[in-house]
């Protein structure tokens, strides 16, 4: 048969406005205190700023009732606070979770359980900026050669 | 019956790029498989850090050189945005002309590589002499075959005239001639779908939980394309449809993908019937302020996303990639479960590997 | 010995310089190669791989893709070396059987190119083999490719 493009099985229900208009507002009502700060970032990407502790609850949240499914990847960066994790989801325009992890504790919960697709993610970070994920199966080395004996690549050198 | 493993790569007549499969079979069947990647890690993301936001447009470009200009456009966008730039409708025309052509050459680029892996030579040989045309176009809108360096930040840096114009036309017909003969091929060679079919299934299910983009994702019935689902132009204003197929095998995908290039030769015409004037790029300074900017790109593989911060500086503070074979490689092990060893080489090709790109 | 009979000693056999110049004149004209990319981008390997296609058609002069290391007589590398790229590409160096080279191909192959100063990159295809002919370009177009293949040609004994 011939591809046709009503032979899909999800119709498309990716609205642009869903991400600020029901999505977000949801969250805030379903956790209000570990949302701590709402912003926006271009292009079109709404940007929550949630608690360390909060970030499991929150993307099962987002995965299980609220139907957002598209994770499409997990940027760490060494930022003057800590380590900051981005989680970059997508439904019609971006919503990006923002969590800052102190110097001293760089740990937080693994998400590969509710959304498998972010192990290769959670494996790039724990290699390249040194985040332990709490409960990650398989945390080997994905990007590095296994005799890689440097300090994380992205952290900054520090005399 | 014992088991072995069997290692495919890094050096390996099926791959192009190396990357290492330790295969557990027993007898004729696949087991279970360990992807090892990293063989192709240059370091970009760190690189990046130390070089200006100029020398970046250089530096990824080279991330991949199958979809190079996406990687500039998405780049490029990224920084615009950060600093409240905003390219001229023609140079945002021109970039999606070539995004198309790239598209057009990524797809007849994969046939010609799944035909030869399956032995069909002649569709091999078919297939990349009429990638040439594309080729020919891309040369003569930019100077290169391969790597364009078409994008700056604020714009482009080719522009057509009305000669070169009416010659692209020209070529694109003879191109979509030869794109229906292939579509042709696909759809009624019987040898190509009895190898094909039924092979490297992915169910939709498992295409949400892993977060597959792509060609691939569509193979499985989800229906999404960052062209038509992030409305920008130019094609919110231009005619296309979005190619999607239930069955998640090998043989959906080729299908998706031949017909998928079709619509993007259709695309390349409106793109050039509907060149809007006027100039092609703004000027950029050489300071982004502080900031962060995401952006998202539909690549002929799938989602593209950058993250790029500035700290006020000539360098960025970070920059972030993430190309779309990174997702469709996690489902490897699954794919290759229970696969006869003889098919191995097909799901291979099937997914469209591009290492360098997952490893940048 | 007198010198016609040291002469005659250190002159070679008619048979012996036939049976040479056989070898020489069938290894000019079949060159098998092998293609490696040891971490590039993959815009040298396409165009390597666009050597085989009917526009370039290389087989014509007698240059045919081998798929394993004890048939090939010319490495084709391509890429800065990885780290993890590097063990194979020296093993895979030792398996092709004499005589053999090596072609740089691109410029990352030949100094690094774009990547040079990266952690994970050694710069260069010389840092681990022995290379006989760099054909340098970001990517090369394959005109190039087959005028080095050519000029290799040349170097052969």
């Amino acid at each position: 048969m011939t591809a046709r493009k009503d032979s899909a099985i999800d119709p498309p229900h990716y609205e642009s406005g869903a991400i600020k208009e029901q999505i977000v507002p949801a969250l805030q009502t379903a956790f209000p205190d570990d949302i701590l700060d709402v912003q926006t970032m271009p292009v079109d990407e709404t940007v929550t700023v949630v608690r360390v502790e909060g970030v499991r609850q929150i993307i099962r949240h987002l995965v299980e009732e609220l139907d957002v499914l598209h994770l499409s990847t997990i940027t760490g960066q060494e930022i003057e606070e800590g380590i900051e994790l981005l989680y970059h989801f997508w439904r019609g325009s971006g919503l990006t979770l923002r969590v800052v992890l102190p110097l001293d504790a760089l740990e937080v919960a693994t998400v590969t359980d509710i959304i498998p697709g972010a192990a290769f993610y959670e494996r790039e970070i724990v290699e390249m900026l040194g985040v332990t994920f709490a409960g990650h199966q398989d945390p080997l080395r994905l990007f590095l050669p296994d005799d890689w004996d440097g300090p994380p690549p992205l952290r900054k050198e520090r005399s | 019956m014992r088991r072995i493993t069997i290692p495919i790569g890094p050096q390996h007549p099926l791959l192009k790029e190396p990357v290492s499969f330790l295969l557990d079979v027993e007898g004729e069947q696949v087991l279970d498989s360990v992807l090892r990647l990293g063989y192709v890690h240059r370091g970009i993301e760190r690189l990046a850090q130390e070089r200006s936001y100029v020398q970046i447009v250089h530096l990824v470009e080279r991330v991949c050189g199958i979809c190079s200009h996406v990687h500039t456009t998405t780049y490029c966008k990224a920084v615009e945005s950060l600093m409240g730039l905003e390219v001229p409708e023609r140079g945002v025309y021109l970039r999606a002309l070539l995004c198309e052509l790239e598209r057009i050459h990524s797809h007849m680029l994969w046939l010609g590589v799944l035909a030869m892996n399956m032995g069909f030579d002649t569709v091999f040989m078919y297939a990349w002499r009429d990638r040439e045309i594309v080729l020919d176009m891309m040369e003569d809108l930019s100077g290169g075959r391969v790597s364009h360096a078409v994008n700056v930040i604020g714009g482009v840096r080719i522009d057509l005239d009305e000669e070169q114009r009416k010659d692209m036309l020209a070529r694109l017909a003879q191109l979509e001639q030869q794109v229906l003969r292939a579509k042709n091929v696909v759809e009624h060679e019987r040898s190509l779908r009895a190898r094909t079919e039924g092979i490297g299934i992915l169910t939709p299910e498992q295409a949400k939980q892993y977060c597959v983009v792509g060609p691939v994702a569509r193979a499985s019935g989800l229906d999404m394309d960052l062209r038509r689902d992030m409305p920008h132009l130019p094609y919110s204003e231009l005619d296309f449809e979005v190619i999607t197929h239930d069955a998640g095998d090998v043989w959906a995908r080729t299908l998706v993908r031949v017909l998928e290039t079709v619509e993007s030769v259709h695309l390349c015409r409106q793109i050039l019937e509907n060149l809007p004037d006027g100039p092609v790029s703004v000027r950029a300074k050489r300071r982004a302020p502080e900031g962060e900017a995401i952006t998202r790109t539909e690549a002929p593989r799938g989602e593209v996303i950058y993250y790029v911060r500035g700290d006020g500086s000539e360098s960025p503070a970070r920059l972030k990639i993430r190309t779309p074979t990174l997702t469709t490689l996690i489902t490897l092990p699954e794919q290759l479960r229970n696969v006869a060893v003889a098919d191995v080489s097909v799901v291979l090709s099937g997914v469209d590997l591009c290492i360098a790109c997952a490893d940048r | 010995m007198t010198t016609q009979e040291i002469t005659k000693v250190t002159q070679p056999s008619r048979l012996g310089t036939l049976r040479r110049s056989i070898v020489r004149w069938a290894r000019r004209r079949s060159i098998w190669v092998l293609h490696y990319n040891s971490g590039g981008c993959n815009g040298c390997d396409i165009e390597i791989l666009d050597l085989l296609t009917p526009r370039y058609d290389v087989e014509r002069l007698g240059i045919l893709k081998e798929g394993s290391p004890r048939h090939a007589d010319v490495l084709l590398c391509t890429g800065p070396v990885t780290r993890q790229s590097r063990a194979r590409l020296a093993q895979i160096h030792a398996q092709m059987p004499e005589p053999k080279w090596v072609v740089a191909v691109g410029s990352c192959a030949t100094s690094g190119g774009v990547f040079q100063g990266g952690i994970n990159v050694l710069g260069g295809i010389d840092q681990v083999l022995p290379v006989d002919l760099y054909i340098p370009g970001c990517p090369c177009r394959p005109e190039a490719i087959i005028d080095g293949i050519v000029k290799l040609v040349e170097l052969i004994p």
